[in-house]
């Protein structure tokens, strides 16, 4: 074999220009499978134990006052299966806003820890990209399957709910889910491209914006508008409480939620775009 | 095909102290070129790659690969690259791991798993591949990092220190593999501290000190040059006395082996000559240095005194 340069045969732009591509819908199938091992399963066993010990107590005592019914007061009441049911969305109700809050917001710090920094800081970016591959195609299409997955971990935790207790998926319930964790995981996914410590700056930005919005929120300076640069995470317990007492959803505030996530989103994949990936 | 043109790199380490970790650099590597970067730690090589792959950017100056950006052309083509630590998530499974990077490097899904295979079966990594990756030797790591650079067919390939680890057996078939991956439109580029490997495989070798390219060897043509001074070890099997008579200067290194300081070749050989006249069987006679480890030796400023090899 040659070992000049000269020997070389020049090679034609028509061969330069031949492009490969990754196939990130192929590898999609490995997103998710990593997803459901590495951030769901943590996901579904937190939601577990938390519905253990919330909803627990609460069987307990329903099924306690359920034998403490005389069979003439349950006759009066419509039946044991009425009473039954009148208790399982109370409790329900009681569970939810009780839960839902911790859950989603677990959730999103679950399946965004690290999606980017960990990569950068573990140095696995370097095989990932040198391959034909652009970062934000990569990250962004893991984050729509994160997201996916999520709403996967609570169908299965509210489909063991239902087996256990009574029923509890409904659409209303998906679509607040879905759209309170697009603002918590939008924020975690720009955090996670500009910063290392994602988790952490994550919950800084939670309870800053929480203490910013109970601190300045009633007052009426001028300053008062840079409290929307501020997710609205002070409201989500609105959210919560018409998905378990089941009045309307307030879905202005909802959009506010998925804007804010959506932007962060964007944001993000702006940054994993202009930023370079290399730590030095 | 690569072009650097006056590149420079500096970063501000987080005392706000700025470092130079490249500096004016300008260099062209054509297509069918296997070109070596050595230099010692700390020399701008790794700096020097990442730029090349776009995983950083340049402060000053201008790099093309094809006449495209770097970042750009790697997310066109791809580039078969493999780091000088292989970082591949520890829970990952060998099989697994290279197919999602075939995935990943766009291999069509018919062809995957063909191609796994045949790269398992080329690395010797076969009896591993249902291994995780945290259960690899080192050996075993740096040739799963080797087979997933060489998944596609890539017309850059980037090895860093890609002998690192590896046993002489591996490493003799690594120099086999590189040369089945020669081809006229494809540039290899192999940073090594291994000056021999570079001197074995390469056409042409940068070498980098402190940021600055110090000078390119051209390989081949440097084999055929002898550095005046260079010193040359000769290794007699008897009559050693006679070597200090020959060769004024002359230290014995070890029983019967001598290392002598010639002024030119001519020099070596008229002494060799009165040292076999005189009795003396001669066993062996070779450079101290090869010709590339001179000129590395040169250019980086390396010096020898009191027997100790000091870099500056």
């Amino acid at each position: 074999m040659s070992r000049t340069m000269s020997t070389s045969p020049q090679v034609t732009r028509t061969e330069l220009s031949a492009r490969t591509t990754a196939r990130l819908g192929g590898y999609a199938l490995w997103q998710i499978r990593d997803y459901l091992m590495d951030r769901g399963a943590p996901t579904v066993l937190v939601g577990a134990l938390f519905g253990y010990m919330v909803s627990g107590p609460m069987m307990g005592a329903m099924n306690m006052r359920l034998e403490r019914l005389s069979p003439t007061a349950l006759a009066q009441m419509g039946g044991y299966e009425t009473v039954r049911a009148s208790m399982v969305t109370e409790l329900t109700s009681t569970a939810l806003e009780l839960l839902l809050g911790n859950l989603v917001f677990l959730g999103a710090l679950f399946a965004m820890n690290g999606i980017v920094a960990n990569d950068r800081k573990l140095g696995y970016y370097r095989f990932l990209f040198s391959k034909p591959l652009a970062p934000e195609r990569y990250y962004g299409q893991a984050f729509v399957l994160h997201w996916a997955g999520f709403l996967g971990t609570i169908t299965m935790l509210g489909l063991v709910y239902q087996a256990l207790v009574g029923p509890v998926l409904t659409t209303r319930l998906y679509a607040a889910v879905a759209l309170l964790y697009l603002c918590y995981a939008g924020i975690a996914f720009a955090l996670s491209a500009a910063a290392r410590w994602d988790w952490l700056s994550l919950v800084a930005v939670t309870v800053a914006s929480n203490y910013a919005w109970g601190r300045f929120g009633e007052t009426r300076s001028a300053l008062a508008g840079l409290l929307y640069l501020f997710p609205p995470i002070h409201r989500t317990g609105e959210v919560y409480s018409a998905v378990s007492k089941g009045t309307t959803l307030p879905w202005s505030l909802l959009a506010w939620f998925a804007a804010y996530g959506a932007a962060s989103f964007v944001i993000g994949l702006v940054v994993l775009r202009v930023r370079r990936l290399a730590i030095v | 095909m690569i072009v650097f043109d006056q590149v420079g790199k500096r970063y501000r380490s987080w005392q706000g102290r700025e470092v130079r970790a490249l500096e004016d650099f300008s260099l062209e590597i054509a297509p069918g070129e296997v070109f070596g970067l050595a230099g010692p730690n700390g020399a701008g090589k790794s700096t020097l790659i990442s730029l090349l792959l776009g995983f950083l950017g340049p402060s000053t100056g201008m790099l093309q690969i094809d006449g495209l950006a770097p970042r750009r052309y790697v997310e066109r083509h791809g580039v078969s690259y493999l780091s000088e630590l292989v970082n591949i998530p520890p829970t990952w499974r060998v099989t697994s791991a290279l197919r999602r990077y075939a995935i990943l490097a766009g291999l069509p899904s018919h062809e995957v798993h063909a191609r796994v295979e045949s790269m398992l079966e080329t690395l010797g990594l076969e009896e591993h591949r249902s291994k995780r990756v945290r259960q690899l030797s080192k050996g075993n790591l740096q040739r799963l990092g080797l087979a997933q650079a060489l998944l596609g067919e890539e017309r850059v390939i980037v090895l860093d220190e890609p002998t690192h680890g590896l046993d002489p057996v591996w490493t003799q078939r690594f120099r086999d593999v590189l040369d089945q991956l020669r081809r006229p439109d494809r540039v290899i580029l192999i940073a090594s501290h291994n000056l021999d490997e570079l001197a074995r495989l390469a056409d042409r070798v940068a070498i980098i000190d402190r940021g600055r390219l110090q000078r390119v060897v051209d390989v081949r043509a440097n084999e055929r040059t002898v550095t005046e001074g260079a010193p040359y070890r000769i290794v007699v099997a008897s009559c050693d006395t006679r070597v200090g008579d020959v060769f004024p200067g002359a230290r014995e290194v070890a029983s019967g082996e001598f290392e002598v300081r010639a002024l030119s070749l001519e020099d070596i050989n008229a002494g060799l000559v009165r040292l076999m006249q005189s009795g003396a069987l001669v066993r062996a006679v070779y450079p101290v240095h090869s010709p590339l480890e001179q000129q590395f030796r040169e250019a980086v400023g390396v010096q020898v005194s009191a027997g100790r090899e000091e870099s500056r």
